[in-house]
């Protein structure tokens, strides 16, 4: 890990973007429980806002054709009712478009401890890390990455941790806009070379082979994107022969609702 | 299905950004032009300023606008200004398709070509009001500062980036870029 400056002082960077994906998210967390911060940071984005207006330069026409028929099939964001009024309002305050991002974030009540919601996060944060900087671990990954960034920055992005049965914690970055899940494991029991990783989406009387993990690597498997996703899905995850099954051979690890 | 959407009724010039936000949350596609006619030069600016990629500042710039129409109900008056809203939507995303499509080499490429971000952003708009506000201000600043600030929200980097293009300790640009906004904030008058 880096380190970390006084969160305080990271307010201005944070208003500009300056933070890099994992500063982002942890400057996040500590702005959703600090007001003050949530205020200093809304105060700059009136300053940056101007720094905007003086940048102004007109777009081609065209552009605003293409918007009327891009609004004409986009369906929109009903208003934000969930959670508490002032967590919520003060979260998407502060975060911006992040915060409505972030808004449907599943209740912490889900995750079950303070120490896997932590791990959860370090392991998001080394997807959105992964993604921005484009630095592959998986070999012939670079055309997923264009996919897992886009899971990652839409809109109605949720993510869910659990542990696995066998070890390890299990973080899944979800869009149903995008019918596609991005997940990433930290410290999963090691397989012998015969053995692999395999994650299904287990829906109504249909398990479909949504993908093999590959080797870990510094303790962390993946990130790999699924898609497909069919509403009512689970994620189930278990340890097949090294080529992969076609149905799930072993008992289930995990199974997450999504 | 979504229901189907009136056309909406033009809105007079002197309606706000932020009643018209309120209509936009409701589907009204007339209202969402009036926004866009408002918005669009500071958006496309701030967008092409970072992309820099004239094709890419287009595509960024119609994804900002689809964001605003999507997420037009999530804007909080009592949280901000519309405008703030708009060009947070905007900047962060150009700096993220930035940081997801360069390679490092071809970022620090434009490192050289964009230190003097500000100026070289300056040429290219036309001169306004706003843009001559902003340049005083920004002239009040320390030349830390004004670098820090321009750097990260004209060219787009991250403080850590900003840190060693101008060989200073990433704390020390952290503070700069804090206070230099600040300083713009209250010059510009524009705190709430």
């Amino acid at each position: 890990m880096r380190g970390r400056p006084e969160p305080h002082t990271l307010a201005g960077a944070y208003a500009m973007d300056a933070l890099d994906g994992r500063d982002r998210v942890w400057f996040e967390r500590h702005l959703a429980r600090c007001q003050e911060c949530a205020r200093e940071v809304s105060g700059l984005h009136e300053a940056t806002a101007r720094l905007a207006a003086a940048a102004a330069a007109q777009p081609p026409p065209a552009l605003k054709e293409l918007l009327r028929a891009e609004t004409a099939r986009t369906r929109q964001l009903p208003p934000d009712i969930t959670g508490s009024r002032a967590t919520s309002a003060r979260r998407r305050g502060a975060a911006g478009p992040a915060g409505s991002r972030r808004g449907r974030t599943r209740r912490p009540g889900r995750v079950p401890r303070l120490a896997l919601t932590l791990a959860g996060i370090a392991v998001l944060a080394g997807i959105a890390v992964w993604a921005v900087t484009g630095t592959s671990r998986l070999a012939g990954a670079a055309p997923h990455s264009s996919a897992i960034v886009a899971v990652l920055t839409a809109p109605d992005m949720t993510t869910i941790s659990a542990r696995v049965r066998t070890g390890g914690t299990a973080t899944v970055v979800m869009s149903q806009r995008e019918r596609s899940l991005v997940f990433a494991a930290a410290d999963l029991r090691a397989l012998p070379a015969s053995q692999c990783y395999e994650l299904w989406l287990v829906g109504p009387g249909l398990d479909q082979p949504a993908g093999l993990l590959p080797m870990p690597s510094h303790r962390m498997t993946g990130p790999v994107i699924a898609s497909g996703l069919r509403s009512g899905d689970k994620l189930g995850l278990t340890v097949e022969p090294a080529t992969g099954s076609r149905h799930p051979t072993t008992p289930m690890l995990l199974v997450l609702a999504l | 299905m979504s229901p189907p959407r009136s056309r909406g009724t033009a809105a007079p010039p002197g309606v706000d950004l932020a009643a018209l936000l309120a209509l936009v949350a409701k589907g009204d596609q007339l209202a969402f032009e009036a926004v866009y006619d408002r918005v669009c030069a500071p958006v496309f600016g701030t967008v092409r300023s970072v992309v820099r990629d004239p094709g890419l500042s287009e595509e960024v710039t119609q994804e900002v606008f689809v964001e605003v129409w999507r997420a037009a109900s999530r804007f909080d008056a009592g949280k901000g200004s519309p405008m703030a809203w708009v060009a947070t939507i905007a900047h962060r995303r150009a700096v993220d398709r930035v940081r997801s499509e360069q390679r490092s080499a071809e970022r620090d490429r434009r490192a050289a070509s964009s230190v003097i971000a500000y100026d070289d952003v300056a040429e290219t708009v036309e001169d306004n009001l706003d843009r001559q506000r902003v340049r005083r201000c920004l002239g009040t600043l320390t030349d830390l500062q004004r670098e820090a600030v321009t750097l990260a929200y004209y060219a787009g980097y991250t403080y850590r980036e900003v840190a060693r293009l101008l060989g200073v300790p990433a704390g020390t640009v952290n503070t700069r870029m804090r206070d230099g906004l600040i300083r713009l904030r209250d010059c510009l008058g524009a705190g709430r």
